[in-house]
């Protein structure tokens, strides 16, 4: 009798314990989606709205390269596809990032360069990445180079921003103790202003490398013949909804396996000694972030301020 | 006990001073104006630094405006992109045209139903997901949604609903609800928790510790949402429209590029900028130093 009334509670306790713990819940997801999914396919009066298993069986044949399907231009499945985006994102996410880097030191570094460019790379920045396909599709025709430089001008407010956020954190008082003890200047370079440069580093890789992946399939749509991005208009163009759900799933996957298995792990890393940035906030920086950007702008003239008094009390004394 | 007599006479002396006896105003009457020369040569210097940074900036715009009018008509087709004066040009045109204010009404009905609809969702969600369970629940949701490309939002609901409302309200709602969450969510976790406490243990009813505790710490974070859902959304909105309308902005920057009319379409991202910008500065901006009045006092 007693050993009834003690296990009894215990095994509900922890049925209680498994069903309320968020893992249950984030594993319950994606069923929930599932039912809604069904739910939409018996109420909708769609012909061409498929059924989760249609999908999850054009998914499989393009994969296993099983469809039969022969899209009309060279490139003909989901990997050319895939690599041709890959490789047009990765030269187009290096040269944002090498540009970037370069003046967004620039303009961290001097005020004239930051006044110079600033309002330039906030409209850069606010520009929908269709109007970049839209133009650079005309203007390049269908080949390499619109989605490129789609890349390149989605990716390089975030590099340029990052970058020159990075070199005005840099702790002042380091710079000057290392100056003080005659520190030589390559050394203050590397052990100074790199690592707290790097933080901002790494948020510049992240952006402009999601960011330009955004920029890229839009630019693909409208100014290219091949890659994800004209697969998945092709889909839509055929009005085949299980083509175009099947490779919405395929971005989603994707993104999904780029942020868990590089950037996180990255970004641990590189954050380590250092409180997070809120990454919304850098990642989707736009409007919002003219107003921060203006905010910075302020802070920084206090601190601009700031130098020259001091100078002038050196010079009032030395007086 | 050294630096405590070491205060005192100090506190005492400006107790005094600041009851200006005759004698103190006489003998501060040149320290004044030592002081103003210090600090007429501090605002020389400031007032250089800005001449600088507008210089600079003026700078800027002559020379991007100038590469881009030296390019249209040289090295590019004037056809292809026309320089700043053209599209200056072009644009009373569009104004008389009519499209224009229509074509923003049709754009910002959408941003704002879809938007709307992402912002009351993901407020809810935001608050609600201080339950662990529901934000387990929701966690790969708002994941998904933040890192995945609005196009695949747009296509998807487009393909499955057509030009129904639904499609383009599906689309804006999946891109922007995760930003409105995240931001909320933030939000709820930095109240100030001890003011919670004690205007509870004083007695503060609940209608008040909303409205003067709760609401002010959070509205930094409404509005930082809000800035950012719309300005993503926004981008959607264009998007969805190249597929599914016959008017708005996405709609006229698509028919003016098919058409060749790039004069057109470059006036369509400048009228689009000059929007941004106004509803930057006149109203977000407007309403978020009435929210924030507040602060100007503790500082």
């Amino acid at each position: 009798m007693t050993t009834v009334v003690t296990t009894a509670p215990t095994r509900q306790t922890t049925l209680r314990r498994v069903i309320g713990s968020p893992l249950t819940a984030r594993i319950l997801f994606p069923f929930a989606v599932l039912a809604v999914w069904y739910l939409i396919y018996y109420t909708i009066d769609s012909r061409i709205f498929p059924t989760p298993q249609q999908v999850a069986v054009f998914m499989w044949e393009e994969v296993t390269l099983t469809s039969g399907v022969r899209y009309s231009s060279v490139a003909e499945n989901l990997y050319v596809q895939f690599a041709i985006s890959l490789v047009r994102l990765t030269i187009g996410f290096f040269v944002a990032m090498i540009v970037g880097t370069v003046v967004g030191l620039a303009m961290g570094l001097s005020k004239a360069v930051d006044a110079f460019f600033h309002d330039w790379v906030m409209a850069i920045l606010a520009m929908p990445a269709l109007v970049w396909a839209l133009f650079l599709g005309l203007a390049f025709g269908f080949g390499h180079e619109a989605p490129i430089l789609a890349v390149i001008l989605s990716g390089i407010p975030f590099v340029i921003i990052n970058v020159r956020e990075g070199v005005r954190n840099t702790p002042k008082e380091l710079f000057d103790m290392a100056r003080a003890f005659e520190v030589p200047q390559n050394k203050i370079t590397r052990h100074v202003l790199l690592p707290s440069l790097m933080p901002f580093f790494f948020a510049a890789i992240r952006y402009a490398y999601a960011i330009g992946w955004k920029g890229l399939v839009i630019a693909e749509v409208f100014g290219s013949d091949r890659g994800m991005g004209w697969t998945i208009k092709f889909w839509y163009d055929a009005h085949r909804a299980h083509g175009v759900i099947g490779y919405a799933l395929f971005f989603i996957i994707f993104a999904l396996a780029l942020e868990k298995l590089v950037f996180d792990p990255l970004a641990n890393k590189a954050f380590k000694w250092r409180p997070k940035i809120d990454a919304v906030e850098m990642a989707e920086g736009d409007f919002g972030a003219v107003r921060s950007e203006a905010f910075l702008l302020a802070e920084s003239q206090e601190v601009g301020e700031g130098v020259p008094m001091t100078s002038m009390e050196g010079e009032s004394r030395n007086g | 006990m050294e630096e405590v007599g070491g205060r005192q006479p100090t506190h005492l002396l400006n107790r005094l001073s600041q009851q200006e006896d005759p004698v103190a105003t006489t003998l501060e009457q040149t320290a004044p104006a030592a002081r103003s020369a210090e600090e007429e040569r501090l605002i020389a210097l400031k007032k250089r630094e800005t001449r600088q940074k507008w210089f600079w900036r003026i700078a800027g715009y002559v020379v991007v405006l100038g590469v881009w009018e030296f390019l249209s008509g040289r090295m590019l087709s004037e056809n292809l992109l026309p320089g700043p004066t053209r599209i200056l040009q072009t644009f009373p045109e569009l104004i008389e045209s009519g499209r224009f204010f229509s074509s923003f009404a049709a754009t910002l009905t959408r941003i704002g139903v879809g938007f709307g609809l992402a912002f009351l969702f993901g407020a809810i969600l935001g608050i609600f997901t201080q339950n662990r369970w529901i934000d387990g629940f929701f966690k790969d949701a708002t994941t998904i949604s933040l890192v995945s490309p609005g196009l695949i939002w747009a296509l998807t609901g487009l393909v499955i609903w057509g030009f129904e409302p639904t499609g383009w309200i599906f689309a804006i709602f999946m891109t922007t609800f995760a930003l409105v969450t995240v931001n909320i969510a933030e939000g709820i976790r930095a109240l100030p928790k001890d003011l919670i406490d004690m205007s509870k243990a004083f007695g503060v009813s609940n209608w008040r510790r909303q409205r003067e505790i709760v609401l002010p710490s959070l509205a930094p974070f409404i509005f930082t949402g809000l800035r950012f859902g719309f300005s993503i959304g926004w981008k959607v909105t264009v998007l969805t429209e190249v597929f599914s309308s016959n008017e708005g902005i996405g709609f006229e920057m698509r028919v003016s590029s098919q058409l060749f009319r790039m004069d057109e379409f470059f006036t369509w991202v400048l009228s689009f900028f000059v929007f941004a910008l106004i509803l930057e500065k006149l109203v977000l901006q407007r309403y978020e130093n009435k929210f924030f009045r507040w602060r100007a006092e503790v500082v």
